[in-house]
């Protein structure tokens, strides 16, 4: 039989035929080469600040990867229940997710981040003094956790619209195979649409990683001792912001870049996986 | 004898343009019943009503018993309606193995094994058990309709519904998806196509409608429709049709 030029569907990439093709070399992690090997110069060639530096906004890397793991991996399942409620096809439960997103997308992330941590806790103690709930007068949560709540709730918003692009751009006719074969709307969904979609959002939702990642650094107005919190201390106690901003914005690199390389292996392995 | 689908008095309303204006129509079990008419004229629509893939604002559908309204009736309905889209809707990250698999494992609740054994057994009947391991996206236009075919087929329907199966296929691959139709048909199975297949129709089906406008204008045996339509409206389409 041969291939029908006609067919309608999209093809899908098909697994390479034959010998398996030499992968060729991702130049772009010469770039991140680049970088630590600028890192590594500038520590180990002038220990005096970078060494000292290093050493002690280390602890502020591990908090800024932790807060963006966790944010990110809790965005990820926020941001697709928020995109379902914007695709439903009840008018209030789509209401409900057009007026979150609208709500959180017209308020900048510092502010939303800087509520969550001084005003919600503050409105948390005045309901307890109020209603006289001792629990809820001794309210004071954690900065890491109401930072980590902060950037969750923000994100979320952004990463349901990547989803719902993701969703929608897979042709209507794949639900209503789905649903004519006997498929509820969520197993429709689970084994039929989203696999697909995934394909889809991979990119901008690298984007989404990366970004929600340099807005970590938000969080150090909220006193969690993050990369940039750190920066910030080393700086001002040693007064040499050349050499802590130098070194913190090459450490955030390191991160974007390897998180980039990381989001495209990921499109790559999406692609063939099939 | 019960008729297995039960139309009665379907609206269906687009916006305000009122896509069918008030069919019934009744389909008795082993019935082959073609719909033919103009684009616009609410015969796919009528068909995508009867699993309610389509919602219809006024009247009632009845299948095999069971009434079209709750999300349960409705959900049961499918089960036991097949259909096949004009444009296959196979789904392209599952192989075709996989297609003809899935709602079996999920809907059915067959294992395995067993939904193995039955998509097999289909992939024959459609005449490509080469292809089990092929991925949507590698076959011609006619391979995939078969693979549709036999997945709708997988879940054992009673009554299998075709919109237009063949108008996206090329010359020579509609055929060998006819072929597979016919053999359906002459096995006993209902099924209500929309197609202009006038061979296919004449071959095996036992009653042919003409619709337009929203409304049934016509109907008899696709002999006496084709050749002897009573209708203006009929025999105005059939000229064009049967050029």
């Amino acid at each position: 039989m041969s291939i029908n030029p006609l067919s309608s569907l999209p093809a899908p990439a098909v697994r390479p035929a034959g010998p398996a093709k030499v992968e060729r070399f991702d130049r772009w992690w010469i770039m991140v080469a680049a970088v630590v090997i600028l890192l590594v110069l500038l520590i180990f060639l002038k220990p005096d600040p970078y060494q000292n530096l290093f050493i002690f906004v280390r602890d502020g890397v591990w908090r800024t990867i932790y807060i963006t793991v966790i944010s990110f991996a809790l965005v990820a399942v926020f941001g697709l229940i928020v995109a379902l409620l914007r695709l439903s096809k009840h008018k209030l439960i789509r209401g409900i997710g057009t007026v979150y997103v609208e709500i959180i997308r017209g308020i900048p992330m510092l502010v939303q981040i800087i509520y969550w941590y001084f005003a919600f806790p503050a409105i948390v103690q005045e309901l307890g003094r109020s209603f006289n709930i001792p629990a809820f007068v001794t309210f004071r949560p954690d900065g890491i956790v109401m930072a980590i709540f902060g950037l969750t709730f923000g994100y979320s918003a952004y990463m349901s619209e990547v989803y719902r692009a993701g969703i929608q751009s897979i042709s209507k006719g794949q639900m209503e195979a789905a649903r004519s074969l006997g498929m509820t709307y969520v197993d429709a969904m689970r084994y039929v649409i989203l696999p697909q979609a995934v394909r889809v959002v991979l990119p901008p939702m690298g984007n989404e990683l990366i970004t929600l990642l340099k807005d970590t650094a938000l969080v150090s107005a909220v006193s969690v001792a993050d990369l940039t919190r750190r920066g910030r201390e080393f700086s001002s106690a040693h007064f040499n912001p050349i050499e802590t901003w130098t070194l913190v914005a090459l450490l955030y690199l390191v991160m974007t870049l390897l998180a980039t390389r990381l989001v495209a292996y990921l499109e790559k392995k999406a692609r063939y996986e099939r | 004898m019960e008729p297995i689908i039960k139309i009665k008095d379907i609206h269906k309303y687009f916006g305000h343009v009122e896509a069918i204006k008030g069919v019934s129509l009744d389909i008795m079990k082993g019935d082959v019943v073609v719909v033919i008419g103009p684009s616009g004229s609410g015969k796919s629509t009528l068909l995508r009503c009867i699993n309610r893939l389509e919602e219809f604002d006024h009247g009632s559908i009845v299948v095999d018993g069971i009434p079209l309204d709750t999300a349960e009736n409705i959900n049961a309905v499918r089960t036991e309606v097949g259909m096949v889209f004009q444009q296959f809707n196979l789904f392209p990250h599952l192989s075709v193995l996989e297609n003809v698999m899935l709602a079996q494992k999920i809907v059915r609740k067959r294992d395995h094994k067993e939904a193995l054994k039955v998509a097999m057994e289909l992939l024959n009947k459609v005449g490509i058990p080469e292809k089990a391991k092929a991925f949507p996206g590698q076959l011609s236009g006619g391979q995939q309709q078969r693979v549709a075919i036999a997945r709708a087929l997988a879940m054992n329907p009673k009554i299998m519904l075709f919109d237009e199966p063949t108008s996206a296929l090329d010359p020579e691959m509609i055929q060998e998806v006819l072929d597979v139709m016919i053999t359906l048909a002459r096995e006993g199975m209902t099924m209500v196509v929309v197609s202009h297949e006038m061979g296919f129709a004449r071959a095996c089906a036992n009653r042919a409608i003409l619709m337009d406008a929203g409304q049934i204008v016509e109907e008899a045996p696709p002999d006496v429709l084709f050749s002897h339509p009573t209708h203006e409206r009929t025999k105005a389409f059939l000229s064009k049709v049967l050029h």
